[in-house]
């Protein structure tokens, strides 16, 4: 058993660390939507140096190199503070290069790799959260069969407002068929018919609801076959796990916490230091059952449900820092746009999007402790 | 022994909440707070129908059974401030119906903010602190009745459902001291208590609110063919969110009912400002997305639960003062 990483691995992740030198004040993690055109001068900056190809295979003008380096990437880059990891790099990316055809593959990719264009992900709607096989957008072919034509409404999208393609899973069979009648598409965001709205949010960001009037989508735009979209995007999102709760966000949260008590004055106090010892234990925690997924990754083993303890872990570790910040934060913790109450009212959210802790639990009882249901 | 409320007691919710459904309510709430305004309208129509001087008028009336050993009717102010709180209704109710006519015979003008020596000092934000007329202090052993001028406060922006303002700098606070009446400490006693109970008693209709809209929330929104409040692991954690509010709730009513003594408020505090976390999280967690959105009601209650948590040193402060009321000792 060895934890750490190679040497070539280091001298990656102190490469990294000088490249966000230059984005330590970015702070887009939290509300990107009020940082995107530095964000994504900075994934830009990125694609110079191919990081956003980084596990793609060389075919496909990637560098080929495997979980541990992205997982270093985009570790570090929550540890700044500066961005989430882009949907397009990842999902979307992954699903072209397994499932794409080779036009596809030709016409996306390399825009992708040079961080010339950005994906919102179209999956929940508003019947369709927990249970997503319940989905009804429509997408049915138009009578010349040259197109699908997209009908309905998907809510929650994040960062839509800014993004320039729409990853849209859409209903092409009935609607009984659940999981088996589902689609993938690619739609243009200034196709006619689709209108991005705000839904102005808690953490002073938004989400979205995108709402698709008679939208015309190319048939070479669907992904994969038609009705075929289940597997796939379950196969995605395997791809993303080791990146999607990077553990040095907690850690950073961590850190910021213990400098603000410091600053307050607050250090030396018995019962802040019992807390912070707890809290200091489930970030050791939520760093290991990370590295626990990304063994997994690098083994090429099922990682769900590692994936799936690792995102309970980190969720709860990220609201018991915000939690504590808030208690010993006192009335000035209030104030809007203070880091604590930021802290507060940004982490509510993460037990919910990327799949809510009840399904993640559900997903640890039935497939690591077989208890059926 | 007996939980129900008597007659006289009954018509009072009865007649607040007929009050509240005409003037208050999540959306108005939402309203104000978006420019972090006071609800000058509600304030007027609570003095106007009588209930802001409620604990005192009902206490003096000799002829009614609420006359109670403290000269104040406090359960009866307390089921109208937590009405109120469940109405989310943006007046600084708790202070003017529960602590001023505990701290003093006289009438003190409102609105009212409260808060300690140490918040003078270091100036943060308070409830209602921009709007309001009168600032009382809690100092070591005194209470300061302030007047406030216009000057005096600054607004600050706050997303924790209430409107919040601070002195403009810790300097004005020398003057602001010498400005107003100073009470004794038989008045820091009372205004301990009756200020670590009205956050019991607010918390308990707000937690009560957040809880309600979530569960008819979870009883129409359907997942995987169901109501998702059928699922069962969601059934238990909604029912332990009922027993603390429910608890909370005894214990706060309780407490006012025997004129607040320290033992009672602190353990009601203590236990009701920690059931306001739990049932934040919870409440939020089991709503999902669009819990955090603006637009679905709840944050008018939750976000409310963690700003109560922040005052008189919160659940911290509560415990502390619960050991002390039962052990003795400092600290
Ligand atoms: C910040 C954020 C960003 C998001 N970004 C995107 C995005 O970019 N694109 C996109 O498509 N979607 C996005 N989502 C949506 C996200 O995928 C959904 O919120 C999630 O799937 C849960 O769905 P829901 O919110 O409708 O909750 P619901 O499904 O309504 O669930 C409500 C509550 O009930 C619980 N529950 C549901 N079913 C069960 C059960 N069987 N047993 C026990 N408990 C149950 C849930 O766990 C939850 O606590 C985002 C959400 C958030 C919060």
């Amino acid at each position: 058993m060895n934890t750490a990483f190679s040497k070539d691995e280091l001298a990656f992740q102190d490469e990294v660390r000088e490249f966000l030198g230059d984005y330590r004040e970015l702070d887009g993690f939290y509300c990107q939507g009020h940082k995107w055109p530095e964000v994504r001068a900075m994934f830009r900056a990125m694609a110079e140096k191919n990081w956003l190809a980084l596990s793609w295979p060389k075919a496909f003008g990637g560098m080929a190199l495997g979980p541990v380096y992205e997982f270093i990437l985009w570790n570090e880059v929550a540890y700044a503070r500066a961005a989430r990891n882009p949907l397009a790099a990842g999902i979307v990316a992954q699903t072209l290069i397994r499932y794409g055809s080779s036009a596809q593959q030709r016409d996306w990719l390399p825009r992708i790799r040079s961080g010339e264009i950005h994906f919102s992900l179209c999956y929940s709607e508003p019947e369709a959260g927990s249970d997503l096989a319940a989905l009804r957008l429509r997408a049915d072919k138009n009578a010349a069969g040259t197109h699908y034509v997209l009908n309905g409404q998907k809510c929650w999208q994040s960062y839509a407002q800014d993004m320039d393609y729409l990853w849209v899973l859409a209903r092409s069979g009935t609607q009984e068929s659940r999981g088996r009648g589902i689609s993938l598409f690619i739609c243009d965001k200034h196709a006619a018919g689709v209108t991005v709205s705000p839904l102005p949010t808690l953490d002073g960001d938004q989400l979205n609801e995108v709402f698709f009037d008679a939208v015309e989508v190319p048939l070479a735009q669907r992904v994969g076959e038609e009705n075929g979209a289940w597997p796939m995007i379950g196969e995605a999102l395997a791809d993303e796990r080791h990146i999607q709760f990077p553990p040095g966000r907690v850690r950073r949260d961590l850190e910021d916490m213990v400098a603000w008590l410091n600053a307050n004055g607050l250090g030396a106090d018995p019962v802040v230091r019992q807390r912070l010892a707890e809290l200091t234990v489930q970030v050791m925690e939520t760093e290991m059952l990370a590295l626990k997924v990304l063994e997994a990754m690098v083994k090429g083993v099922n990682a769900t449900v590692d994936a799936a303890m690792n995102k309970i872990s980190h969720t709860l570790a990220c609201q018991d820092i915000a939690r504590a910040v808030l208690d010993f934060g006192g009335p000035e913790a209030l104030v809007s746009g203070a880091r604590p109450e930021l802290l507060w009212r940004q982490t509510i959210t993460e037990t919910i999007g990327g799949g809510t802790s009840e399904i993640m639990r559900s997903v640890v009882s039935r497939q690591l402790l077989g208890l059926g249901g | 022994m007996d939980f129900e409320l008597n007659e006289d007691q009954q018509a009072i919710t009865e007649a607040i909440d007929r009050l509240l459904a005409q003037h208050a309510g999540a959306a108005r709430a939402i309203e104000l707070n978006r420019e972090g305004r006071y609800d000058e309208h509600l304030h007027e129509a609570l003095a106007a129908a009588g209930f802001s001087t409620i604990a005192t008028d009902l206490a003096s009336d000799h002829s009614s059974d609420l006359s109670r050993d403290k000269g104040l009717a406090g359960l009866e102010a307390a089921l109208i401030v937590e009405a109120i709180a469940r109405a989310g209704g943006v007046v600084a109710s708790a202070a003017q119906m529960l602590v001023a006519p505990a701290v003093s015979a006289a009438a003190i003008a409102g609105p009212i903010a409260l808060c300690t020596m140490d918040n003078l000092a270091k100036p943060v934000p308070l409830r209602f602190g921009a709007h309001a007329s009168t600032l009382l202090v809690l100092g070591y052993g005194d209470v300061h009745v302030i007047p406030l001028g216009s000057d005096d406060m600054e607004a600050v922006r706050s997303s924790f459902g209430y409107p919040m303002g601070r002195l403009r700098s810790a300097e004005r606070s020398h003057e602001l001291l010498s400005r107003g009446d100073t009470l004794g400490p038989q008045a820091a006693l009372a205004m301990t208590r009756w200020w670590r109970l009205s956050l019991a008693v607010e918390a308990v209709g707000t937690m009560d609110a957040a809880l309600q809209h979530t569960v008819d929330y979870l009883k129409q929104r359907r997942q995987f063919g169901r109501a998702i409040g059928s699922f069962q692991p969601i059934q238990h954690r909604l029912a332990l969110c009922a027993i603390q509010v429910e608890a909370s709730r005894w214990l706060a009513r309780e407490a006012a009912y025997h004129g607040a003594q320290d033992e009672a408020v602190a353990a009601a505090a203590a236990f009701a400002l920690n059931a306001a976390d739990q049932v934040f999280t919870e409440t939020h967690q089991m709503s999902g997305a669009i819990g955090f959105t603006c637009e679905f009601n709840l944050h008018v209650w939750s976000m409310r639960l963690l700003a109560l948590r922040q005052e008189l040193e919160g659940v911290g402060g509560a415990r502390r003062a619960l050991v002390r009321a039962r052990w003795g000792g400092g600290g």
